[in-house]
C-alpha cells in the first residue's frame, strides 16, 4: 500500500491532473501436449505495475517491476516526463476524461477448485487420455492438446480515490485433431475458449468423452466433398461460430476508440460512425446484442476496468439499431459529455490499458426454437459449426468467413458433411438478414483470449454468447 | 542489463540440481510512442525483461518463468520448475539440451538507436503531423525504439549472447473521404531512417489515390509492393515446418528437392547479408547459418527444430532472417510489361483457407491503383484475394530491387500475372 501512495502522492506533486497505478501479478500455467510428447509444461508468474499519468492533457506511461519506494519515484518522474513531452503535440486541449467517481472494492472470480492446486498429474493424466483416444484412429496423425490455467491478482489505485482488488482466474483447454489421406489433410478442434472459472468447469467439460467425436468429425471432414460454387442459400451458424462473427463484425466496429480513428494505423477504423447512433440498422429487429461487463463468467469480468469505472451492462445493438459503443474515460469525451462503459483493459502490467470489447453478446430469441426445427424449416442451407478461416477489413465491412464443421440442409435435413466452405458477406447484410434466433435454452458462451488489437499489440479476453441463429440468402460456397 | 544476466546465470548454475536445463533470459527496453488523429494518444517508456528455465530428470521435463533477477525469485523458479518436471509424465521426444556451438558473429546493434530517445520520438511524430496538416490530412502511426537482449545458456555447455537494436515507425494517413495510405518500415540504425524520405513516400502514395472505382473480382497482373510482398509471401512460414510437411499436413508434404515454387522465386537467410541483422541463435540453441529455403523455385530446406532433427538424424535450423530475393525492374517497367493491372501496397487480415492446399485469403489496404498502358490511371475499390501461395510464385513476371522492409527483412517488389481475386468490397 506505501508504494501507492508514494506513486499517487509523487504524480500529483509534479503536476499530474491525474494518475493511476495498476499493480499486477500474473500466474499462467500452461501444459502443450503434441501427439504424447509433452512440448511445454509451465509456470509462468509476473509481477510488476505500471503508472499512468495525465498531464497537460495528455497521457504518460511507465512500467517497473522492482517494488522499492525509489523506483516508484523514478517510474512516476518517468511517466510525467513522458506526458510533458506527448502533450507537445494535441489537438485543443488535449485527452480528457469521463467523469467518475472513487471505488473502494473487492473483486474475486467464483471459483470452488481453484487450478494451481491441481496436482499436475490429474491434468497430464487426462490430456493424454484424449491424445490417446484421438491417436487410436488410424487417420489422426496429430493430436493437440493445450491447457491454460491463469490468475491475476491486480490492485487499482487512482487519484479519485479509488481503491480496487480483483484476483481473476480463467480456465481454457483447447485441443485439435488433424486427420490425413493421401490427398488431403483436415482437422477439428474443440476450442469453447477460457472460461473464468476453477477447475470444476474442466471436469464439467467431459472431455474424455468428446474426444472421439472430434477425431471422427476431422476423418469425415478428409472425405467430405466441397460445397462447390459460390452461390446464395441459408446460413445456420452455431453459437460457437457465432462467438466469431459477433466478435470481428460488431465488437470491434463498435469500440469507440476505433470510432475516433486511434486504430487507424494497425487494426483500423470503424464503419459504425457517431451520426449513424440511434439510426442505423445494424440488423433486423430480432437482433439486440448488449455488452455485458458483469457476467460472472465472462473474461471481460473484473468488477471494474482499468480506468476503475465498474462493470456495466447495457444494449450496443437494440432491436437492430445501433445504440451505443463501448467505451473508456478517454474516448468517450470525444464523442459526447456521457459517462464510460467500462471497456478500459490493459493485458499486462506493462501494457498501456486501452479501449477493449466488452462480453458482448446476442440475446436469445424470444420464442420457443430448437435448433433442430430451425434445420427442419430450412430449405436449401449450411450449418456451421466452430470457427475456422476468418478475415474482415479494416473498417469491418466486408467479410469472409469460414467454420470448423459444415453439414449441407436440404429439405430440412442434414443430407452430408462438407469441407472448406466459405461465406462471404458485409455489414449492413449479414445482420439484416438474421431471421430466427434459437430460444435461451440454447444459449452458449465462447470465450476469446488472443484479441489483437493496439500497438504495441495486447491480446485481449472477453467471451461472447448467442443461441444458434439463422441468416438468409447469404452468399456460400467453395473458395473461388 | 549484461551483469545481471550473468549474475542470474551463475545462480542458476549453482542452484538447479536437475539432470539437465536451459536458461533463456531477455530484457526489452522499449519506448513507444502512438500518435492518431493529428495528436500523441498513447506514450510508453520501460523496460522488462523475462527470466525463463527449462529443466528435466531424465525425459521429464518443466518450466518456469518470471520477471525478476531477485535471488529469492529465482530461487523460486529453480524450485518451480524442478518440481513440474519431478511430477511430470516422461517425454518421448524428449532431446538433452544443447552442447557447446560455435554462434556467428553478428552486427545487430546501434549506438545511435540505443542512444535515440523520447524527445526524438516526438520530433519524429511533429514533421509527420506537419505535414499531414498541411495536406489536411489525418496521420496515426507508432514510433518505437528498443534495445533487445537474449542470452541463452545449458547445462551441456551452450552459451550465447546477443543484442539488437531497431527503430521503427509506421504511419497511415488519411482524409475524411475515400484516401488512406500506409508506410511503415524499421531500420537497425536510426540514421538510416530519413522521415523526409519516408514522408515524401507517404505523400507520393496519398497523391496518387482518387477517388476508387470499382471494379469486378477476377484474375489481375499484379505489381505487390514491398509491405504486400511481405505479407504474403511470410504467411507461407506458418506451415514451413518440416515435422508438419512429413506428416502430410501442410502443402510441403513430398516437395522437398522439387519445382513447388516459381524459377524466380528464391527465399534465403543469410548470415552476411548486407544492411540486415540476423539471429544468431534461437531459442532452442541451433546457430544460424546460410539456409536456401527455396532456390529459383525449388524447394530446399524446411524448419526442424532440435527434438524432430534428432529424430529423423537432419541437422536443425531456424529463420534468422528473411530475404527473398529481388531484380532489376524498376516499377515503371512492370507496368510497361503488361497491358493493364493493379498496384497494391499492402495487404490485410490474412488467414489460412486450406493448409494443405497453401491457400491464404486477405484485402488489399493502404490504396490500391489501376494502371493501364505504363501508367497509373485512378484507384480502385478494395478487393478480397483467395490465392495459392506456390500457385502466385509460379506466376511472377519481374522482380524489383530488394527493399529493406524491416530491419532484419528484404524483400523486392514483384509482377504477378494472373492473381486471384475472389471479391469485391464496398470501399
Amino acid at each position: 500500500m506505501d508504494h501507492i501512495e508514494v506513486a499517487l502522492d509523487h504524480a500529483q506533486s509534479l503536476g499530474a491532473e491525474y494518475a493511476d497505478i495498476r499493480i499486477q501479478k500474473t500466474r499462467k500455467e500452461t501444459i502443450y501436449l503434441v501427439d504424447l510428447s509433452l512440448k511445454n509444461t509451465s509456470m509462468n508468474s509476473q509481477h510488476g505495475y505500471g503508472i499512468r499519468v495525465m498531464k497537460n492533457g495528455a497521457w504518460g506511461f511507465a512500467h517497473s517491476s522492482i517494488f522499492t519506494k525509489d523506483e516508484v519515484k523514478k517510474t512516476v518522474e518517468s511517466a510525467v516526463k513522458v506526458a510533458e513531452l506527448s502533450a507537445k503535440i494535441k489537438k485543443g486541449k488535449g485527452i480528457r476524461l469521463a467523469p467518475e467517481r472513487g471505488y473502494i472494492d473487492t473483486y474475486s472470480t467464483k471459483i470452488r477448485i481453484d487450478p494451481f492446486t491441481v496436482p499436475l498429474s490429474e491434468k497430464v493424466d487426462l490430456m493424454l487420455e484424449v491424445n490417446k483416444t484421438l491417436m487410436n484412429y488410424a487417420k489422426i496423425k496429430r493430436a493437440f492438446f493445450m491447457l491454460e490455467n491463469y490468475n491475476d491478482d491486480k490492485f487499482f489505485a487512482s487519484t479519485l480515490g479509488t481503491r480496487i482488488h480483483s484476483n481473476i482466474y480463467y480456465v481454457y483447454p483447447m485441443i485439435i485433431a488433424s486427420a490425413v489421406d493421401k490427398n488431403d489433410s483436415q482437422s477439428r478442434q474443440f476450442d469453447p475458449g477460457g472460461y473464468a472459472a476453477g477447475w470444476e468447469h474442466i471436469l464439467k467439460m467431459d472431455l474424455i468423452e468428446k474426444a472421439p467425436s472430434i477425431a471422427e468429425e476431422a476423418i469425415m471432414k478428409l472425405e467430405a466433398d466441397e460445397p462447390g460454387e459460390i452461390r446464395r442459400r441459408d446460413l445456420i451458424l452455431d453459437p460457437h461460430h457465432l462467438g466469431l462473427t459477433m466478435h470481428e463484425s460488431v465488437g470491434h466496429p463498435t469500440e469507440l476508440d476505433r470510432v475516433l480513428g486511434w486504430e487507424a494505423d494497425m487494426a483500423g477504423v470503424s464503419f459504425a460512425t457517431p451520426e449513424k447512433l440511434k439510426k442505423y440498422r445494424y440488423g433486423s429487429d430480432i437482433v439486440n446484442f448488449v455488452g455485458d461487463n458483469t457476467l460472472s463468467f465472462g473474461l471481460a469480468t473484473a468488477g471494474y476496468d482499468d480506468d476503475g469505472v465498474p462493470g456495466q451492462k447495457w444494449y450496443i445493438i437494440k432491436e437492430g439499431i445501433l445504440n451505443e459503443y463501448g467505451s473508456t474515460r478517454d474516448s468517450r469525451p470525444f464523442l459526447d459529455d456521457g459517462m464510460s462503459r467500462g471497456c478500459c483493459r490493459a493485458t499486462n502490467y506493462f501494457d498501456f490499458p486501452i479501449n477493449r470489447i466488452p462480453n458482448l453478446y446476442l440475446e436469445p430469441g424470444k420464442k420457443r426454437l430448437s435448433p433442430q426445427e430451425l434445420i427442419a424449416d430450412t430449405e436449401d442451407g449450411i450449418y456451421i459449426e466452430g470457427r475456422g478461416s476468418f478475415s474482415i477489413d479494416q473498417h469491418r465491412v466486408n467479410f469472409q468467413f469460414g467454420g470448423d464443421m459444415f453439414w449441407e440442409i436440404k429439405n430440412g435435413k442434414k443430407v452430408r458433411p462438407l469441407k472448406d466452405v466459405l461465406y462471404k458477406s458485409n455489414n449492413p447484410e449479414f445482420w439484416n438478414s438474421c431471421d430466427a434466433i434459437c430460444d435461451e435454452r440454447y444459449w452458449k458462451d465462447f470465450g476469446v483470449n488472443n484479441c489483437g488489437k493496439g500497438q504495441p499489440m495486447q491480446a485481449s479476453r472477453m467471451t461472447h454468447g448467442a443461441s444458434t441463429a439463422r441468416f438468409k440468402n447469404i452468399r456460400v460456397g467453395g473458395s473461388k | 542489463m549484461k551483469k545481471e544476466i550473468q549474475k542470474a546465470a551463475k545462480f542458476i548454475e549453482k542452484h538447479c540440481t536437475a539432470d539437465d536445463y536451459t536458461l533463456s533470459v531477455y530484457s526489452y527496453d522499449a519506448e513507444m510512442t502512438r500518435y492518431a488523429q493529428n495528436m500523441i494518444t498513447q506514450n510508453m517508456s520501460g523496460l522488462r525483461h523475462g527470466v525463463s528455465l527449462d529443466v528435466s530428470y531424465g525425459n521429464k521435463t518443466g518450466s518456469a518463468r518470471i520477471n525478476s533477477f531477485d535471488e529469492a525469485e529465482l530461487k523460486r523458479m529453480i524450485e518451480t520448475a524442478q518440481n513440474i518436471a519431478k511430477l511430470n509424465k516422461p517425454d518421448p521426444e524428449f532431446v538433452p539440451s544443447a552442447k557447446k556451438t560455435k554462434i556467428p558473429k553478428t552486427d545487430n546493434i546501434s549506438e545511435n538507436t540505443a542512444k535515440a530517445n523520447m524527445k526524438d520520438m516526438v520530433s519524429v511524430i511533429k514533421q509527420i503531423v506537419d505535414n499531414a496538416e498541411k495536406k489536411k490530412a489525418f496521420v496515426s502511426g507508432l514510433v518505437t525504439k528498443t534495445v533487445t537482449d537474449f542470452y541463452l545458456k545449458t547445462k551441456n555447455g551452450f552459451e550465447a549472447f546477443d543484442t539488437s537494436t531497431e527503430f521503427d515507425n509506421s504511419m497511415t494517413m488519411a482524409d475524411n473521404k475515400s484516401k488512406e495510405t500506409k508506410v511503415s518500415r524499421s531500420v537497425k540504425d536510426i540514421n538510416d531512417y530519413c522521415v523526409k524520405d519516408e514522408i515524401a513516400l507517404l505523400n507520393s502514395q496519398f497523391d496518387a489515390l482518387t477517388k476508387p472505382k470499382k471494379i469486378e473480382a477476377g484474375q489481375y497482373n499484379v505489381i505487390l509492393r514491398p509491405q504486400a510482398v511481405l505479407n504474403f509471401f511470410m504467411f507461407l512460414l506458418y506451415f514451413f515446418d518440416r515435422k508438419t510437411a512429413d506428416y502430410g499436413i501442410s502443402a510441403m508434404a513430398g516437395q522437398t528437392g522439387k519445382n513447388m515454387f516459381g524459377k524466380k522465386f528464391t527465399l534465403q537467410s543469410r548470415l552476411d547479408e548486407k544492411d540486415i541483422t540476423v539471429s544468431p541463435f534461437s531459442g532452442g540453441g541451433v546457430a544460424a547459418r546460410n539456409i536456401d529455403w527455396v532456390k529459383d523455385g525449388v524447394l530446399r530446406e524446411l524448419v526442424t527444430d532440435r527434438s524432430y532433427a534428432a529424430k529423423i538424424k537432419a541437422e536443425p535450423n531456424f529463420i534468422s532472417n528473411i530475404i527473398i530475393r529481388g531484380g532489376k525492374a524498376t516499377e515503371e517497367e512492370m507496368m510497361k510489361k503488361v497491358k493493364n493491372g493493379l498496384i497494391i501496397n499492402n495487404f490485410w487480415y490474412i488467414r489460412n483457407v486450406s493448409t494443405r492446399k497453401n491457400e491464404i485469403t486477405g484485402l488489399t489496404r493502404d490504396g490500391i491503383y489501376y494502371f493501364e498502358n505504363g501508367k497509373i490511371k485512378h484507384s480502385v475499390n478494395n478487393l478480397r484475394f483467395n490465392e495459392i501461395i506456390h500457385r502466385a510464385s509460379s506466376n511472377i513476371l519481374m522482380l524489383g530491387k530488394e527493399f529493406n522492409i524491416a530491419a532484419n527483412t528484404k524483400v523486392p517488389t514483384m509482377l504477378i500475372k494472373d492473381f486471384t481475386f475472389a471479391d469485391t468490397t464496398t470501399f
